[in-house]
């Protein structure tokens, strides 16, 4: 031992058992930081998967000609760019291949780079303007294949041949628009001489521009070199919030929400941190008595607590970072279990850096601010208080413990958790904190079941319509026929029309629903119910904000020359597909809806397919379908989209939920934490209680008394705090645009109060060992 | 009439070079009203006697009678039980509950077994403490003297048969510490409790009926009054 600093090594070799609960408070707090911010930054990884995978990694878009495209392509920063043009984009232009409208993309290899949609899956990019890559729709549809001569007519009637040099997968568009597409090279699309067809277009400039440059400020200047209107420039919105290279105010609130989760969290952290280092210190009062009666200053004191709390740090900082980490590498994991094709570029055992730096340096902030007020308090003990011996034994109480009230052990708990109006405000402060944070944040999840809704059971993979928009034209009997084909497994029919009111003239949308879909519709009744709309005695409104149709009341429509009264039986929330949103939508049954209208078919064929469908099914469903509907029928492919949506949902569902269990992380261990560390700084006085003649399971008792006390006050404040906190955040994020009405979040109650309440039998079974192990005599002679 | 009896007791912390024999086959016994005084210095064994005496340490090997119950026989929730109702403890260091008051604090073992306090019982003890004006106080507002006063009462509010004094007056002043020893003689001769005290003072001997002294852990009687 050279400096007195040293002894602060000796001491922890010591002290390991009392330092064990510290060192596990740093370790939480640190966990809990790298979690959050590393859930943010996978998050920001997951979308930008997402975001290159539909929108491509390009940064910028501008439309110059080509002088002006060449100066731009000189500039330093612009690290990939690429000329892009489309034609006949709304399929009506008169570019065709075999009588098929087919749109053309034209641009240079290097987009490839950029827009994964414009890869090519097999064969090569075009190298001359003869040359042409098909999709698989033409490939699928008209047995073309790589070598082979295709001819587009265009508009004006010429014929031109190509070579087909590559195949290009479906994008989610083509796939549902059911499209023909095919891509050629910048200077084959120059050469199709648009200007004579009177086709829209135009020639953009891609860009992608190089790491650490501020993308803003060099569109700003491109803009202003060029003399470009904004209508002039395109940017990639979504991932220039990514890359923090956008002002949108979305990204900027979702980092502002895990920002002040972050503080929060390292609130919880600095508090778990003090109390901690306060009982730890206030169990040694003596100790640091002693080094100022043999001579320490108070500032030596200070700095011995200070590196006492660095010592801490050393092994439970990076223990905290790695913890949080594997939390991370399983978030991670989960995703790609999820959605595997949509979250390969997720490393499952990727560091996230942010998270972990911002965990390290939260660690070390919050002992060192911890360690002050700790610190000061060490440095005042009275070198007297360790002559008198007496120093820190006897806690100073306010009040008397109410033995009239409750049996003296259950009275004693009471009071250990009441005694001090500070501690107990923090204690059941952060306890009823952890209930607010988790109804509040709970709303987020009803926010994301409403907005991102690819899951609904509705959702069709495949949807059927007239081509020429002809609405009821699809017949009833297809619905059957197409439930036995291989890989289908669902059919769901809709019907369309128009009612009329006779009272005032105005329209409202009838839409026919099957018994199955009144039931996959079940979770999304807001009043009423749906047994009289499927019997066929009612209908069921859709909520819109001005709702003219209530549930209770009844709507009369024109049948010919009668009117008829309909009652509104119920009331559905949304439904996928309204007409348009300024017209009241009814729902009724097939039959109800048949007497109404008279129709005799659907207007749209909703299918859902097996899981393990294979692409000639698919063929085989679509073969049977044109086959009953004479090839004029729009077969709109939505798998891609629906896994596409899918994705999103599962990122932003792991995002949030992941955030949930880490609230529910932070009351399961403040719980644990604030009764553990209550019970070691009492161990001797519960020493003198079991000297004195107290059993182990009234000491249990009392134990459980303060525990219940804490989280009784904690759950009752937090409830009163928290469900007008989620009222009114349900109320303006759900409410106000689905109509959801408000009710007392039960489930979300239940979990977190069940967390509470797991915890404290918890967090009581750990002392109570504890308790049973004390040795009466060893206790009360403790320094 | 015989209220303790100690046979053969042994007792040994620690193995191999640390082991230390603390009590070598201590035995003696004390009648009912009898006021013991236990000298030694310090590490001699005498804390630890008091403790296996009173239960809250158990030997390697002897037996310790209460009345004729066996202590180490018991089971640890009826040792704990027996205890808080036969025996009272005084220690140096009060160890008073600090959440509850004079009052509360004299009936905590009443209290412990859930069984409403005997008010005159109480009153009469704090009349005798000297503590009636501060029954309402808590153990952070009273002085050594009266803390130890307050520990006294608890120890004495059960009726027990014996009462033992880890150096009852080791914190406090001459003042104070005569007072404590008046209330202890007073235990002994009014109230016929069977009182055994740790002490190092050889002058607070003289109150005593017999005095022992431990020595390496082994007892011997000095006679009355050293």
């Amino acid at each position: 031992m050279r400096h007195y600093l040293d002894l602060v090594r000796i001491s922890a070799k010591q002290h390991k058992e009392q330092n064990r609960m510290t060192r596990l408070c740093i370790i939480l707090a640190v966990f809990l930081v790298t979690v959050i911010f590393g859930m943010a930054d996978m998050e920001m990884r997951s979308q930008m998967i997402q975001a290159v995978k539909t929108d491509g990694s390009w940064h910028a878009a501008f439309a110059v000609d080509d002088e002006q495209g060449a100066l731009l392509s000189a500039r330093p920063e612009v690290e990939i760019i690429s000329r892009y043009g489309t034609l006949n984009y709304h399929l009506q232009d008169g570019y065709q291949i075999e009588g098929v409208e087919t749109g053309i993309c034209g641009f240079d290899g290097e987009l490839q780079e950029m827009i994964p949609d414009a890869e090519i899956s097999e064969g090569s990019f075009p190298e001359t303007a003869a040359e042409i890559v098909i999709n698989e729709n033409i490939r699928d549809r008209l047995g073309a294949k790589i070598g082979d001569q295709i001819g587009m007519t265009m508009p004006q009637g010429e014929v031109r041949q190509y070579r087909i040099t590559g195949i290009a997968k479906n994008t989610s568009l083509m796939a549902e628009m059911d499209a023909f597409c095919v891509f050629v090279n910048a200077d084959g699309f120059l050469a199709l001489h648009p200007e004579e067809t009177g086709a829209a277009q135009e020639i953009l400039y891609f860009v992608k521009f190089r790491w650490f440059c501020d993308i803003q400020k060099t569109i700003a200047e491109i803009s202003s070199q060029f003399g470009l209107a904004p209508k002039q420039v395109r940017q990639n919105v979504k991932v220039l919030m990514l890359m923090f290279q956008s002002g949108d105010p979305y990204m900027m609130e979702f980092y502002l929400v895990a920002g002040i989760l972050s503080v929060l969290v390292v609130i919880a952290g600095i508090f778990m941190i003090t109390a901690s280092m306060n009982s730890n210190i206030a169990r040694r009062t003596e100790f640091f008595g002693m080094m100022r009666c043999l001579g320490a200053t108070r500032k030596q004191v200070v700095r011995f607590v200070r590196r006492e709390a660095l010592h801490w740090c050393r092994a439970a900082i990076p223990a905290g970072a790695a913890l949080g980490i594997v939390v991370i590498w399983i978030l991670c994991g989960m995703l790609r279990f999820l959605s595997p094709g949509l979250f390969e570029g997720l490393p499952v055992f990727g560091i996230s850096i942010p998270g972990a730096a911002a965990g390290i340096a939260v660690g070390f902030v919050t002992v060192l601010l911890a360690a002050r007020s700790p610190a000061r308090r060490a440095a005042k003990v009275s070198p007297l208080a360790a002559v008198s011996g007496n120093a820190g034994t006897v806690h100073s109480a306010r009040r008397a413990a109410r033995t009239r009230l409750f049996k003296v052990d259950t009275a004693l708990g009471v009071h250990h958790a009441s005694g001090s109006k500070k501690n107990f405000f923090l204690v059941t402060g952060s306890f009823a904190f952890s209930i607010i944070l988790f109804l509040a944040f709970s709303t987020a999840i009803d926010f994301m079941h409403h907005a991102v809704t690819p899951l609904r059971p509705s959702a069709p993979d495949i949807s059927v319509t007239k081509a020429d928009g002809a609405p009821n034209q699809i017949p009833y009997k297809l619905e059957e026929e197409l439930a036995d084909v291989p890989g289908v497994k669902r059919i769901l029919g809709r019907s369309y029309a128009y009612l009329t009111i006779p009272a005032d003239g105005r329209t409202v949308a009838a839409i026919s629903y099957s018994e199955q879909q009144f039931r996959i519709s079940g979770d999304l009744l807001l009043e009423g119910s749906l047994e009289e709309a499927v019997e066929g005695e009612g209908v069921l409104s859709v909520f819109t904000e001005e709702n003219r149709m209530e549930y209770g009341g009844s709507v009369p429509v024109s049948v010919g020359e009668d009117v008829v009264e309909i009652p509104v039986t119920g009331m559905l929330s949304s439904v996928p597909d309204v007409p348009d949103n300024t017209t009241d939508t009814l729902i009724c049954s097939e039959e109800l809806f048949r007497r109404l209208t008279g129709a005799d078919g659907f207007t749209v064929l909703d299918i859902q397919l097996q899981e393990d469908v294979t692409d000639a099914q698919v063929q085989g469903i679509r073969h049977r379908i044109e086959q009953a509907c004479g090839g004029n029928v729009v077969f709109s492919d939505k798998r891609i989209r629906n896994q596409e949506v899918k994705g999103a949902y599962y990122s932003l569902a792991v995002f949030l939920y992941g955030f949930l269990a880490v609230i529910a992380l932070i009351a399961f261990f403040n719980i644990i934490n604030c009764i553990a560390m209550s019970v070691a700084a009492r161990m001797r006085e519960y020493g003198a209680m079991r000297a004195i003649g107290m059993s182990v399971r009234q000491l249990i008792r009392m134990v459980l008394g303060e525990t219940v006390t804490y989280t009784v006050f904690g759950v009752a404040i937090g409830c009163l705090a928290g469900l007008p906190l989620n009222w009114y955040l349900f109320h303006s994020i759900v409410t106000s645009r689905w109509g959801e009405v408000w009710r007392i979040p039960g489930r979300e109650l239940a979990v977190i109060v069940g967390i509470m309440l797991g915890s404290v039998c918890l967090a009581v079974m750990g002392p109570a060992g504890q308790i049973r192990r004390m040795t009466v005599v060893d206790t009360i002679n403790r320094d | 009439m015989e209220i303790l009896k100690v046979e053969n007791l042994c007792k040994v912390y620690g193995t191999g070079e640390a082991r230390v024999q603390a009590l070598k086959q201590v035995s003696f016994s004390m009648e009912r009203g009898e006021f013991g005084a236990v000298v030694g210095v310090s590490g001699s064994g005498k804390s630890t006697l008091l403790n296996c005496i009173g239960g809250l340490d158990e030997a390697n090997a002897g037996k310790v009678f209460l009345g004729g119950k066996d202590l180490f026989a018991m089971g640890e929730e009826e040792r704990t039980i027996f205890r808080r109702q036969n025996i009272g403890f005084i220690f140096q260091s009060f160890h008073l509950i600090p959440e509850l008051d004079v009052e509360q604090n004299i009936a905590f073992p009443l209290l412990l077994d859930y069984k409403k306090p005997d008010q005159e019982r109480v009153d009469e003890l704090l009349e005798v403490l000297g503590l009636t004006d501060r029954r309402k106080h808590l153990p952070g507002q009273l002085s050594g003297g009266q803390q130890q006063r307050v520990a006294i009462g608890r120890a004495l509010i059960t009726h027990p048969a014996l009462v033992l004094a880890d150096e009852p007056t080791g914190n406090l002043d001459s003042k104070s510490s005569q007072d404590v020893m008046d209330l202890l003689c007073r235990a002994s001769r009014h109230y016929q409790q069977t009182v055994l005290m740790i002490t190092h003072n050889m002058n607070l001997t003289a109150s005593a009926d017999r005095v022992f002294r431990v020595t390496d852990g082994k007892l011997c009687e000095l006679g009355g009054a050293a």
